[in-house]
């Protein structure tokens, strides 16, 4: 999930113009290939849906922040509030991503203060948001190797 | 000089008598090491061994030493432990450190992407499997070589030592902030198990693909020790369980037997009794674990240069 889609292809143009030691041949070699296959395939499921993947997620982030940032107050409050007035208006990827550091580390302060006030109501709308995310960021490993 | 010929002068200087290396061939898997198959020939008699090396900038020694060690502390005890032969921590001439190991031949590793892999096996496999987890978990600490070099925690500290270790893991290798491994590590310090009911070795990354299988029932090595350490056994029987290592939707460990089938095996051989809400706690911890290896995985790929795509893949 962490690396970047150019940093995975950034990665294979590594891999293939790297050449291999005369030990690392055969077998070795052709799982590398392998492996460099898959990565391909899921480099293109992740072409496919990357960025309205990371659109969704800071979108919804900050439709929960402006949610919450009525109910809670103080320092997290006023981060909530203008996390949840924040627009998106370069939709590369690193710009994409950058937001959403920023994003998923307010989430993460405001889970921890769901918990600490045992807001119940927050939490299970934060529990089902993650398997939103997990969902929508998943990669499906292709039956290409193997039996 | 080629990778052979400093291995050859290594071990004729070791030992005292010219040696021979031929054949020698990276093999796949083990994206921590650099692992390597070869010959080893003196006087005419061919002994196949492999050759576990560290990666270049490597920074984790003591698991080096750990992983031996371990191997070592499980020799003639029925749980399929490699021959571990010599541990070179200096590196020598190989420049980086390595040991090396007596090479089981005849067995072949389950790819993880295989559906069936065990196939009409799969029974005797998970007897076996299971079986020899329990039995490590059996085995009493006292004189074992791997007490040399880890350290043995109290029973109510195992669970907190290793939570603390892989949540730093990923404190120290994240690149993109991951709410969900931050709710369930929070999650496992709110409500943590009771006391390991024994503090025995872990091999930590005991699952299916870490062993070699001889196509017909029998299991002929356990593999990749590296992460091996003492503490609480739910840990490896949680981590061997997870469905991260099962075909979908089969219904059977690793494509092995059911989960009450494993428990039971596993029950047996070790001579504990399961408690559910602590192997609750383990099978979640497995995740944060997983979580963590990848997470390490990623950096190690960006730090490298991407250029071991196994790295890439693990981290993605």
């Amino acid at each position: 999930m962490t690396p970047s889609l150019p940093d995975i292809l950034i990665g294979q143009c590594a891999a293939l113009a790297m050449p291999l030691p005369p030990e690392a041949g055969g077998d070795y070699a052709a799982g590398r290939l392998g492996i460099l296959i898959m990565l391909a395939a899921l480099a293109a499921q992740e072409a496919e849906r990357g960025v309205a993947a990371r659109v969704w997620e800071n979108q919804a982030l900050r439709a929960l922040f402006a949610k919450a940032a009525q109910t809670y107050d103080g320092e997290l409050g006023g981060r909530l509030a203008a996390a949840g007035a924040g627009v998106a208006d370069d939709l590369s990827w690193s710009a994409l991503d950058g937001a959403n550091a920023d994003l998923r580390r307010l989430l993460i302060a405001l889970h921890e203060a769901a918990e600490d006030r045992r807001d119940q109501a927050l939490d299970r709308e934060i529990l089902a948001f993650y398997r939103r995310m997990a969902h929508e960021r998943r990669l499906e490993l292709p039956t290409m190797m193997g039996g | 000089m080629t990778l052979a010929e400093r291995l050859a002068a290594y071990l004729t200087r070791t030992s005292g008598e010219p040696i021979a290396v031929e054949n020698l061939a990276r093999i796949s898997g083990g994206a921590s090491r650099e692992t390597y198959r070869f010959d080893a020939v003196t006087g005419g008699a061919r002994q196949g061994r492999i050759l576990r090396r560290d990666p270049p900038g490597s920074l984790i020694e003591t698991d080096r030493r750990l992983e031996f060690l371990a191997i070592r502390s499980f020799a003639g005890k029925g749980v399929a432990a490699p021959e571990a032969l010599v541990l070179e921590e200096e590196g020598a001439e190989l420049e980086r450190p390595f040991f090396i190991m007596g090479r089981v031949e005849g067995g072949a590793a389950a790819s993880p992407f295989d559906p069936d892999p065990y196939g009409v096996h799969a029974d005797a496999i998970g007897e076996r499997f299971f079986g020899i987890l329990g039995t490590i978990a059996a085995q009493p600490l006292d004189g074992l070589p791997i007490l040399e070099a880890a350290a043995r925690p109290a029973p109510e500290d195992c669970w907190r030592r290793e939570l603390d270790y892989w949540s730093g893991v990923i404190e120290a290798d994240e690149q993109h902030p991951q709410p969900i491994v931050r709710a369930a590590i929070r999650r496992l310090k709110r409500d943590p198990p009771p006391p390991s009911a024994r503090v025995a070795v872990i091999h930590g990354d005991y699952r299916s693909g870490n062993f070699l299988h001889d196509g017909a029932g029998a299991i002929l090595a356990v593999l990749d020790w590296e992460m091996a350490h003492l503490g609480d056994p739910l840990e490896d029987l949680a981590w061997a369980m997870d469905p991260l290592w099962s075909p979908p939707g089969g219904g059977r460990i690793s494509g092995m037997v059911t989960r009450d089938e494993a428990l039971t095996i596993w029950g047996r051989a070790s001579g504990m009794a399961i408690d559910p809400a602590a192997l609750a706690w383990w099978s979640l911890f497995a995740s944060v674990k997983a979580q963590a290896i990848w997470t390490s995985s990623a950096k190690a790929w960006r730090d490298g240069g991407f250029t071991e795509p196994i790295l890439a893949l693990s981290g993605w």
